[in-house]
């Protein structure tokens, strides 16, 4: 039963993490490439908690946390650009 | 151990001149002239080893593997030398003292002197040649600086850059000598290549050896037609001139004849090489000298005359020909020495040195002419001084070497008469035109007597000039003797150094040459028009200039030709040239699948990847949209990360993330400087071509890894699995190989990240926009702000765990550093450069330079348990509560990349923010 | 029964992922895209972290802190990263099918007297 779950969810988020790469692409304001982005990371925790369930493996688990970290200040850095410019002032 | 604190006590007091100078200027000279007086304490307590015939040796191993040890020996030769060299330096530091002005930074100069000194003994100390040549390069680089001591003057300058280009390119020569040397013998050891002279000579790369000395010692001894620099070098402070201008320096060259006399002469090339060019040498300085206005210009050209007379004697292969050449080492020393600081002190008691403005100074220093005449009649080589002597036996070794020679041997002693004549006629010009005749009123100071301690140097000089000159046997024959016999590598026939031969060829010679001094001397007004018809202006530095030119346009069109500046044809050229090459060894050597079993594709990965090639299609046709590109580049970064997680390398995994958002930070921040959109350039023709050679470099790569990974392979990564545990105490093999295995590796990698920060830094410092800026909703939202500041100490558990269980488990301080340096750039960003300073740091070089420090010292921990540099170290501790674990030296090691890491990105990130342009909204 | 705890949750947020990622590719403009994956996605994600840590517990590894430091994570900037992109997009006044709404000028004006 576990197995065809998995295989359920790895279809829904590599899916999801289609139709973001479109978003991401097609824009077309900046801002939805920026958000595509983002949702593209938080997808791809989804694929490594998938992984780490079928591996029965942790030791994806911090590749995971980085993922959310880096890609939350990731975007706060091109949203910045976006509304102001300067990065830092 | 003494021999090598002779060489290593003056480079070891170059740090005290200009600290102590603040305690005063005397303080500072006596900074310099303690450790020259301590290493001259230590030569004299070996003097009556090396008069008894013995060689004082020491060696250490530098790199035995290259044949470079840190040898030394003293024997009489170096003996004569070392003294010298520390002899006239304790005069020259006394008489600097009172020479360089109020205006003249001290510190540095004794500094200065003090390296050149310490260079100059290593190289006649030196048993071994490679050593030798690195001491030769040494005293190039400290007299560089020190004839451009003065460097607000260009003529300094440029003096000082030409006598570099020419020593330095001697001392080139040298080192591919000294190569071609110790392949011949077998030896680098100076011992042992002076001991086999016979398979050098026999050998068919004699020649190439000879001529590459000769470049070497002729460069750097200023003979024809290197000479050219020396009078430039007369920019420098005139102590400087004294010492290494007439003293020493240039004496390395002849210095470089006489100690290499056993190994390479004996020859008829070795006789026609360094006689004819000593012969020429000898007449054209001196006749040169007779025409010079400048008194150090005078003597410069004198110098380079007189080492030519020197480079002949050694040129003449008999031992009479070696000793006179090593007495007149000796006595030119001597008076070239007092006559440079007497030329000095006039200089600096009449503010000029142009003999055209000077006359008449035996009213004002009285003192002083008697020390520059007796100094100028040795020169000249008026009997009762010490020139007369070896100009003597000079007379006497060409007249019979004349009578060996036969047929055009004649030329050798009129030659040499002419040349005494010239050299009698300009010290003459130098005393008379000086000190006598009528003052010009040209002068721009009123002359007097220099302060008391400036002349003792000069009379000590004078002093030895006059007793050798009158009792010589007594005061000088040992010490001649034994310095021959270490020329000669044993102990020279008996000779007789005495005032008077009886009537002789030699004597006639001299007295010919003293009178037609006079004549000339009479005459020298007709002889200087004569001279201008019959010479045009031609100068060596016009030369000089001219040849430099044409290599530094050669270089340019080579330059130009291999680069001409566009990035894309750069990548053109360094792909193109890897496809072409691994083409052809893809079709010589065959190209195919190899036998393993591939693994199955599992769906995701495959749709994962194929995300990341549609991702980068599209940064390949949408470049020009910047912001577009940036984006989906950050999508072929995040699907690599996944990638490197799918392969099991979690710790390549969180690099790529941490990288990923830095390098998006960084290319944010220059984003916002430069055009929205690149313009279009690239023609269809090159657009063509590059996609053609895009597939061609891709697709060849993707084959190379394709046949690799379905071969058998048996790589290095087992050894590493294996070793791991047991050699570096961690379970985390990437990290292991990091900080220990390849520490040093990754040492210099952090060495080059800070020096890159810091260079960052200098490139694009600005103090501007580090100003308080409005702190207003618009620059800092509220809930980015609340959100960050929360963020932070979770930042900073995450950064402690991943950096702690590095050596086991994925993470180690690369890692944690960058994540760290993530948690601080957010702070810039979300709360501005102003409140993030005030609150952590805004200045990161001490955290770079900790960082450095730990890890440098960490590895040198690893000396004082005697193993080499950077092994660590492990135990297996077991705390309560938190179990047991492994405890490595190498997590001091990894704290020190982890300060590095943070604090060069960020302080990279932080001075690129620094510069953004005030820009409100887009 | 841990196994079909973990299988009812990986459905759950196998769905919301979906769901969150299909209303960023559906929906109008920027504004309403917005709210798929700031929302969705976040608690598609949650559900997905329970289906990790009910499976856990049922192996001999257990429950550890690290599950839900990534929750709690996405939780604080989830909101933080959506709040800068709409403000960034009503700054640069990108197509809403909205009306824009006239408080904001009031504030631009106020904070940015440039």
């Amino acid at each position: 039963m576990l197995t065809v779950t998995l295989y359920i969810g790895f279809a829904a988020v590599i899916a999801a993490m289609a139709m973001n790469l479109y978003r991401l692409l097609a824009g077309p304001t900046a801002e939805d490439r920026v958000l595509a982005l983002d949702t593209l990371y938080i997808n791809a925790i989804a694929l490594i908690l998938l992984v780490s369930i079928q591996f029965a493996d942790r030791i994806y688990f911090e590749a995971a946390l980085l993922i959310a970290m880096m890609g939350f200040v990731g975007t706060i850095a091109l949203a910045k650009y976006l509304g102001r410019g300067a990065l830092m002032d | 151990m003494k021999l090598l604190l002779i060489v290593l006590l003056p480079l070891a007091g170059i740090v005290l001149p200009p600290v102590l100078v603040r305690a005063g200027r005397t303080a500072s000279a006596w900074a310099a002239a303690t450790p020259t007086a301590l290493a001259l304490v230590l030569l004299a307590g070996m003097a009556p080893t090396v008069f008894e015939g013995g060689v004082v040796e020491a060696s250490w191993p530098w790199m035995p593997a290259l044949g470079l040890n840190l040898a030394f020996f003293l024997d009489g030769f170096g003996l004569l030398f070392a003294g010298l060299i520390l002899g006239i330096g304790l005069l020259i530091i006394l008489y600097a003292r009172y020479y360089l002005s109020e205006d003249d930074p001290m510190g540095r100069f004794y500094a200065m002197l003090l390296a050149f000194m310490g260079a100059m003994l290593g190289i006649v100390l030196s048993d071994n040649i490679l050593l030798l040549v690195v001491f030769w390069e040494l005293t190039s680089i400290s007299s560089f600086l020190l004839i451009g001591y003065w460097r607000h003057r260009a003529d300094a300058r440029q003096g000082a850059r030409m006598a570099l280009a020419v020593t330095g390119a001697g001392g080139l020569c040298l080192l591919a000598a000294a190569i071609l040397l110790g392949h011949v013998v077998g030896s680098y050891q100076l011992q042992a290549i002076l001991a086999a002279g016979d398979t050098i000579t026999a050998s068919p790369l004699y020649l190439p050896i000879l001529g590459l000395v000769l470049l070497g010692a002729f460069t750097k001894s200023a003979q024809v037609p290197f000479h050219f620099w020396l009078p430039h070098a007369m920019a420098a402070p005139t102590p400087v001139s004294a010492y290494l201008h007439s003293a020493t320096m240039v004496k390395a060259g002849v210095f470089l004849i006489a100690r290499l006399y056993p190994a390479l002469s004996g020859t008829e090339e070795w006789f026609v090489l360094v006689t004819v060019i000593g012969l020429a040498t000898m007449v054209f300085g001196a006749y040169g000298a007779l025409f010079k206005d400048d008194l150090k210009g005078l003597l410069a050209y004198s110098t380079i005359s007189h080492l030519g007379l020197i480079t002949l004697l050694f040129g003449l292969n008999t031992q009479a020909g070696v000793i006179a050449g090593v007495f007149h080492i000796i006595n030119h020393a001597t008076f070239k020495a007092s006559l440079f600081m007497s030329a000095g002190i006039i200089d600096h008691e009449t503010g000029t040195r142009d003999i055209r403005k000077l006359g008449g100074l035996r009213h004002y220093m009285p003192v002083t002419m008697w020390l520059a005449a007796i100094a100028a009649a040795s020169m000249a080589g008026v009997p009762l001084f010490n020139g007369f002597l070896s100009k003597e036996m000079f007379f006497t070794e060409v007249v019979v070497e004349s009578e060996r020679l036969g047929g055009i041997g004649w030329l050798l002693p009129v030659f040499a008469t002419i040349g005494g004549l010239l050299s009698a006629a300009y010290s003459l010009r130098f005393v008379h035109d000086v000190f006598f005749g009528d003052e010009t009123g040209a002068l721009p100071r009123h002359p007097h007597e220099p302060p008391r301690y400036m002349r003792v140097p000069v009379e000590i000089l004078i002093l030895i000039c006059v007793v050798v000159g009158v009792v010589p046997s007594l005061a000088i024959s040992t010490v001649l003797a034994t310095a021959a016999g270490g020329v000669l590598l044993q102990a020279p026939e008996p000779f007789s150094l005495a005032l008077w031969h009886g009537f002789n060829v030699p004597l006639v010679m001299s007295v010919l040459a003293l009178a037609g001094a006079v004549a000339l001397y009479y005459q020298r007004d007709a002889a200087e028009r004569w001279h201008e018809r019959t010479f045009p202006a031609f100068t060596g530095k016009g030369c000089f200039e001219s040849v430099l030119a044409g290599a530094i346009a050669a270089s340019r069109r080579l330059t130009a030709w291999l680069d001409d500046g566009s990035v894309q044809r750069n990548v053109v050229l360094v792909i193109g040239t890897a496809v072409v090459m691994a083409a052809a060894g893809g079709i010589t050597g065959g190209l195919d699948a190899g036998s393993r079993a591939l693994t199955p594709a599992p769906l995701p990965a495959v749709a994962v990847w194929l995300m990341g090639v549609i991702a980068t299609v599209v940064v390949a046709l949408r470049h020009h949209d910047r912001f577009l590109a940036l984006v989906a580049t950050g999508v072929v970064g995040l699907l690599s990360a996944l990638t490197f997680i799918y392969i099991s390398a979690p710790d390549l995994a969180l690099t790529q993330l941490s990288v990923e958002v830095v390098s998006t930070v960084l290319l944010l921040l220059a984003l916002n400087v430069l055009p929205k959109e690149t313009p279009h350039e690239s023609s269809p023709g090159r657009r063509w071509r590059d996609g053609v050679l895009a597939v061609a470099g891709g697709g060849g790569i993707a084959a190379l890894a394709y046949a690799a990974m379905t071969r058998p392979l048996d790589s290095i990564s087992r050894y590493f699995l294996e070793t791991s545990v047991p050699g570096g105490g961690g379970h985390n093999v990437v990290n292991v190989i990091l900080v220990d295995f390849r520490g040093f590796d990754t040492f210099g990698e952090i060495t080059v990240l800070g020096i890159a920060a810091l260079c960052v830094y200098a490139l694009i410092r600005d103090e501007a926009h580090t100003m308080a800026s409005a702190d207003t909703e618009a620059r800092h939202p509220r809930m980015l702000l609340i959100g960050s500041r929360v963020m932070l100490p979770l930042l900073a558990v995450v950064t402690v765990y991943v950096f702690l269980r590095g050596h086991n488990q994925p993470g180690g301080g690369f890692i944690a550093g960058l994540i760290a340096a993530v948690a601080m750039v957010t702070q810039y960003m979300a709360s501005g450069v102003h409140w993030t300073e005030q609150r952590l740091t805004g200045n990161y070089f001490p955290m770079i330079g900790a960082g450095l420090l730990t890890a440098g010292f960490t590895g040198l921990a690893s000396w004082l348990f005697d193993v080499p540099f950077l092994t660590s170290t492990f135990s297996h501790v077991n705390w309560p509560v938190v179990g047991d674990f492994e405890i490595a030296s190498a997590v001091a090691f990894d704290l020190g990349v982890f300060l590095t890491v943070v604090g060069s990105v960020v302080l990279m990130l932080s001075q690129f923010g620094k510069q953004q342009p005030p820009v409100e909204g887009r | 029964m841990s196994e079909a705890i973990t299988a009812v949750f990986i459905l759950i947020g196998a769905f919301f992922v979906l769901v969150g990622s299909l209303g960023l590719l559906r929906f109008p403009d920027f504004f309403t895209r917005l709210h798929g994956p700031t929302k969705a996605t976040t608690l598609g994600l949650a559900s997905l972290l329970a289906a990790f840590v009910a499976y856990a517990a049922g192996t001999e590894s257990g429950v550890t802190v690290r599950e839900f430091l990534i929750t709690f994570f996405l939780f604080i900037t989830a909101p933080v990263s959506a709040f800068m992109l709409g403000r960034s997009a009503l700054r640069r006044r990108v197509d809403s099918v909205a009306p824009r709404p006239a408080a904001i000028d009031d504030d631009e004006a106020e904070d940015d007297p440039a």
